[in-house]
């Protein structure tokens, strides 16, 4: 793991993820000061559950893939993916090696954001808090099946089409999923067009993977057949992604 | 053609006759077949006649436009721009890459070829950082076990005390390490006993326990 260990110590030693620690941990007390919830002391808790996850959400998808973008193509471009080739590292280990690093960075993130939503946002009723963990755990699982792929994906795309591209591609993919399917949505529930359905269908529908209005209504956890559901569909996507990563990924450049 | 290895556990490089390197078409052909053994040999040859070439064929990053050639031993190839992340230490890179029982060599040895290790690579000389990633190659070099390393101008930039220092350590485990070194060397009574040379795209082994750059030279065209 000598790959891994060399990209964790290197965003360690960048120090961006500094930000992405105390805005996780800081913002979720902090911006609820700052909005009517100050007024309304009931709205504290729904307000700390909105900025703690799309906090996290924002982070992930700025700094997580601008990141893993950035190994991608640093890996390809100094000539470290073809030294590790020679030593023995396959592409797709390698793949998976600089992913790892990425994901350890996001897998702390998302542990606090979940900490700080289970013990700083509960609900005071019994019922509501016994169901409060495991909505908590649904939503960490949903959103980790959902960011893995796209930080291999926006790994493998820099390291063949640069960083700029693979950071782009997967942050519009990223936005599409949690928004623009959303309009499409609407859109085709007004007027039927049989591509605009095609396109529908086989869109990364990643806004049911965001269940933070379901923690601010005390909705209460998913329902088992469609946690399951879900999360087969984005092992799905996961499978798929984890394919056209492994295709596109290169550790140098071309001759 | 040098006479073979016949331990299995120690490094060699078996070259056909009839290989052809290059990208598409061949830059270079070795007309007789060449085995290396244990020991370090230089390859020579103007720029763009395919130094490179050679190195990242045997290194298996490109295929040969024809032939054939096998290796045995544990390959470490040293692209020429090699480099890590501009914030990370020496030190840093040595901890993450190094097996934890050479790590204190590798400090030692930088210690001793004055590489500030605490230095961002970013801010290191061009000679300082290529003293990092030849630290890196020679350590991670397995005691047990055959090793190559194929090093592509390891010493452009670096300072004439490191290089001896580098040479030493080369003489001291040619027994188990074969290094082929692509450079152009810099003064004229370097001794070269074992060299590859590529030469209007031919590529030949030389060798002689007297030869020296300056004869090797004069055949380059």
């Amino acid at each position: 793991m000598r790959l891994f260990r060399l990209t964790l110590a290197t965003i360690f030693q960048r120090k961006a993820w500094v930000i992405c620690v105390l805005a996780v941990v800081v913002l979720p007390f902090a911006l609820p000061l700052l909005s009517s919830a100050t007024e309304k002391p009931l709205l504290v808790q729904p307000a700390r559950i909105l900025a703690s996850w799309d906090t996290l959400w924002i982070c992930a998808v700025i700094w997580g893939l601008f990141t893993a973008a950035r190994e991608g193509e640093a890996n390809a471009q100094s000539g470290r993916g073809e030294y590790f080739l020679t030593t023995g590292i396959s592409a797709t280990r390698q793949l998976f090696e600089i992913w790892l690093a990425v994901f350890c960075f996001l897998a702390v993130l998302t542990s606090l954001t979940a900490l700080i939503c289970q013990f700083a946002a509960a609900p005071a009723d019994p019922v509501e808090r016994t169901m409060w963990w495991v909505l908590n755990t649904q939503y960490v699982v949903l959103f980790l099946l959902v960011i893995s792929p796209l930080l291999a994906l926006a790994t493998a795309l820099a390291s063949r089409f640069g960083g700029i591209t693979g950071f782009a591609v997967t942050l519009g993919i990223t936005l599409y999923g949690l928004y623009g399917v959303g309009y499409l949505d609407n859109l085709l529930k007004l007027e039927h067009h049989p591509m605009l359905h095609s396109l529908w269908l086989f869109s990364p529908q990643y806004r049911f993977a965001d269940l933070t209005q379901r923690l601010y209504f005390k909705s209460g956890a998913l329902p088992a057949s469609a946690f399951w559901t879900m999360t087969l569909y984005f092992v799905g996507i996961l499978a798929v992604y984890t394919g056209l990563s492994r295709l596109c990924f290169r550790t140098k450049l071309s001759s | 053609m040098k006479s073979p290895q016949t331990n299995p556990l120690l490094p060699s490089i078996h070259l056909d006759a009839g290989l052809e390197i290059g990208y598409g078409s061949p830059l270079a052909r070795f007309g007789q077949a060449v085995i290396l053994g244990g020991g370090t040999h230089f390859l020579l040859a103007r720029n763009g006649r395919g130094k490179t070439t050679l190195l990242r064929t045997l290194a298996r990053t490109l295929k040969p436009v024809a032939g054939h050639f096998g290796m045995e031993g544990f390959t470490q190839y040293l692209p020429e721009d090699l480099r890590f992340d501009a914030e990370i230490t020496p030190a840093m890179v040595f901890r993450m890459l190094l097996p934890k029982a050479r790590l204190q060599d590798a400090l030692d040895l930088a210690g001793r070829i004055e590489l500030d290790v605490k230095k961002p690579y970013g801010r290191l000389s061009t000679g300082n950082r290529r003293k990092t990633n030849l630290l890196v190659a020679e350590l991670s070099v397995k005691p047990d076990s055959g090793n190559i390393l194929l090093l592509d101008e390891p010493f452009s930039g670096l300072d004439a005390f490191a290089r001896q220092v580098f040479e030493e350590i080369w003489h001291a485990s040619s027994t188990n390490v074969l290094r082929l070194v692509s450079c152009h060397p810099d003064y004229d009574s370097m001794e070269m006993p074992s060299a590859l040379m590529i030469e209007d795209h031919n590529a030949r082994y030389l060798n002689g326990h007297a030869q020296t750059w300056s004869q090797l030279k004069t055949l380059l065209n």
